[in-house]
């Protein structure tokens, strides 16, 4: 957690942003690059979901967090299935 | 016969400086006092003339008038009584008139005893930036203005104590401002929840990444005992982030003897019948609200279906700017609101939808009625992601709070 927060701190030196929830869209361009396998996945998951622009946005918000906690550079795979799963809308069938 | 007193007045969460000037001259017998006074301040006149009387002095049997200046900003509270005393006293030679560099606020009791008031610290705060170098505050109060940096704070227990000291006859100890020890603070700790991996996870990223985070489970899943538990694992609170809320707290009458600084990340759970002026913050003079007292840590809206609205709607733009503007006759101004939003709710109206007891009783349409409310949010900036709670207590595992929050890495569950 405390590395995480630093890591963006570090990141938002300078800017007015305070953490990853308050990237817009240039800095999500600058630091959610996704690799071709994320981009596919991403894909994916809006054609299976029905998500609209504005939940990639957040999604990439979250992965890039998840990423953080874990220490990595550039967002994976895994960090964005993650960031997918807690966005399920229809939760009622988690339960 | 004329003395000049300088004080010190709240306006929004940020304090300006106010001279207290006094008349005393011959003439029909009255005591008036302008400078657009409210009610409490106008009753001053009559705390300042018992105490007076009631510490063996003389009250002049002459026209006095006083007036607060800037004379056309409102003026509130009971700040004012011990200035326009000591000015009164200044004014008819009980007392040399103090030094430009000193200030003086507090309220008075019939006695000559001082009492608590609102707004200490964003007050030394302004005292400190009008070149003030030494303030006199009610004692109750003193702690909580010393942590203002560039002003000796002397703790005033009564009258009778002050006029000693302008005197030369006695001198009262100024405060010392206790370092402020953020690790220092206790936190309702993780490792007493069993269980709910996947919602522990989810409230680590969102603490990680400041992202506001929407729970929902059936009745006793633990919603609310997460959602308590959430301060804990943010970051520690910086100095400056401990001054502003306890900036805020202090005019909002919240802070005082026992708790002169807010050093614990703030966790406000307002009950779902919440206005939405209790909630943005608001009244004729206006006083911060809710998302304000919530500014560094957690607002969490238990039962999220159940609020109105306009609630929910206020709640957009302070999310979207980390800041809310108020506007009133009385003026404008913005207060900070800067909180990472929590929110819980049941999946339909008995709680126990999709249960494996099959309990509810909801028909499918109710239930979808009621995750229609997760759409209202839907337009926040940065809105809620999604995690559920459920009662599987497969995994038992408690790890505190302070791991949670200090380890290396974090691993996904």
């Amino acid at each position: 957690m405390d590395a995480a927060r630093l890591i963006q701190r570090r990141r938002f030196e300078g800017t007015d942003i305070l953490s990853n929830s308050g990237m817009n869209t240039k800095a999500l361009n600058t630091y959610c690059v996704l690799t071709p396998e994320c981009e596919q996945l991403m894909h994916e998951a809006f054609d299976r979901m029905g998500l609209t622009a504005r939940s990639y946005d957040r999604i990439l918000r979250v992965a890039r967090t998840i990423a953080d906690l874990e220490g990595e550079k550039t967002i994976g795979a895994m960090h964005i299935a993650e960031a997918i799963q807690y966005r399920t809308y229809d939760f009622r069938d988690n339960i | 016969m004329l003395a000049t007193i300088r004080s010190l007045g709240v306006k929004g969460i940020g304090g300006y400086g106010v001279s207290v000037e006094v008349f005393v001259s011959n003439g029909l017998v009255n005591f008036d006092i302008v400078g657009l006074p409210d009610a409490a301040v106008k009753e001053a006149r009559e705390r300042v003339r018992a105490a007076i009387k009631s510490n063996g002095f003389k009250f002049p049997v002459s026209r006095v008038t006083v007036n607060l200046a800037p004379a056309d900003t409102k003026k509130a509270g009971t700040v004012y009584d011990l200035p326009i005393m000591l000015g009164i006293l200044a004014a008819t030679g009980v007392i040399r008139q103090p030094k430009p560099d000193c200030a003086f606020f507090g309220e008075l009791s019939l006695n000559g005893t001082l009492r608590h008031v609102n707004g200490a610290l964003p007050m030394a705060v302004a005292a400190a930036r009008e070149g003030i170098r030494e303030l006199f505050v009610p004692a109750d109060n003193a702690q909580e203005a010393s942590y203002a940096d560039g002003v000796t704070v002397y703790p005033v227990e009564n009258v009778s104590e002050l006029i000693a000291h302008l005197r030369g006859e006695f001198r009262i100890k100024p405060m010392e401002a206790p370092k402020l020890d953020p690790t220092a603070v206790k936190y309702l700790d993780f490792a007493d929840v069993k269980g709910q991996e996947n919602v522990k996870r989810a409230m680590e990223i969102a603490a990680a990444g400041g992202h506001n985070i929407l729970i929902v489970g059936p009745p006793g899943a633990g919603k609310s005992m997460m959602s308590k538990r959430l301060p804990g694992i943010l970051p520690d609170m910086t100095r400056e982030e401990m001054l502003k809320s306890t900036e805020i707290y202090s005019v909002a009458g919240l802070t005082g003897k026992d708790n002169p600084i807010i050093a614990a990340r703030p966790f406000r759970a307002p009950h779902h019948t919440v206005s939405s002026t209790a909630i943005s913050g608001g009244g004729t003079i206006p006083r911060p609200g809710e998302i304000s007292l919530a500014h560094n840590g957690v607002l969490f809206l238990d039962e999220l279906p159940e609020f109105r609205k306009d609630v929910l709607e206020v709640l957009r733009q302070p999310l979207e700017d980390g800041e809310v503007t108020v506007s009133r006759v009385a003026g404008t101004e913005t207060f900070p609101a800067n909180f990472m939003l929590v929110c819980a709710m049941n999946p339909c109206k008995c709680g126990w939808y999709g249960h494996p007891s099959g309990r509810c009783r909801c028909t499918e349409a109710a239930a979808a009625r009621q995750t229609r409310c997760a759409h209202t949010t839907a337009a926040y900036p940065g809105r809620f992601w999604i995690a559920s709670t459920s009662l599987s207590r497969r995994r038992r595992s408690s790890m505190k709070s302070s791991r949670i929050a200090h380890r290396p890495r974090a691993r996904r569950i």
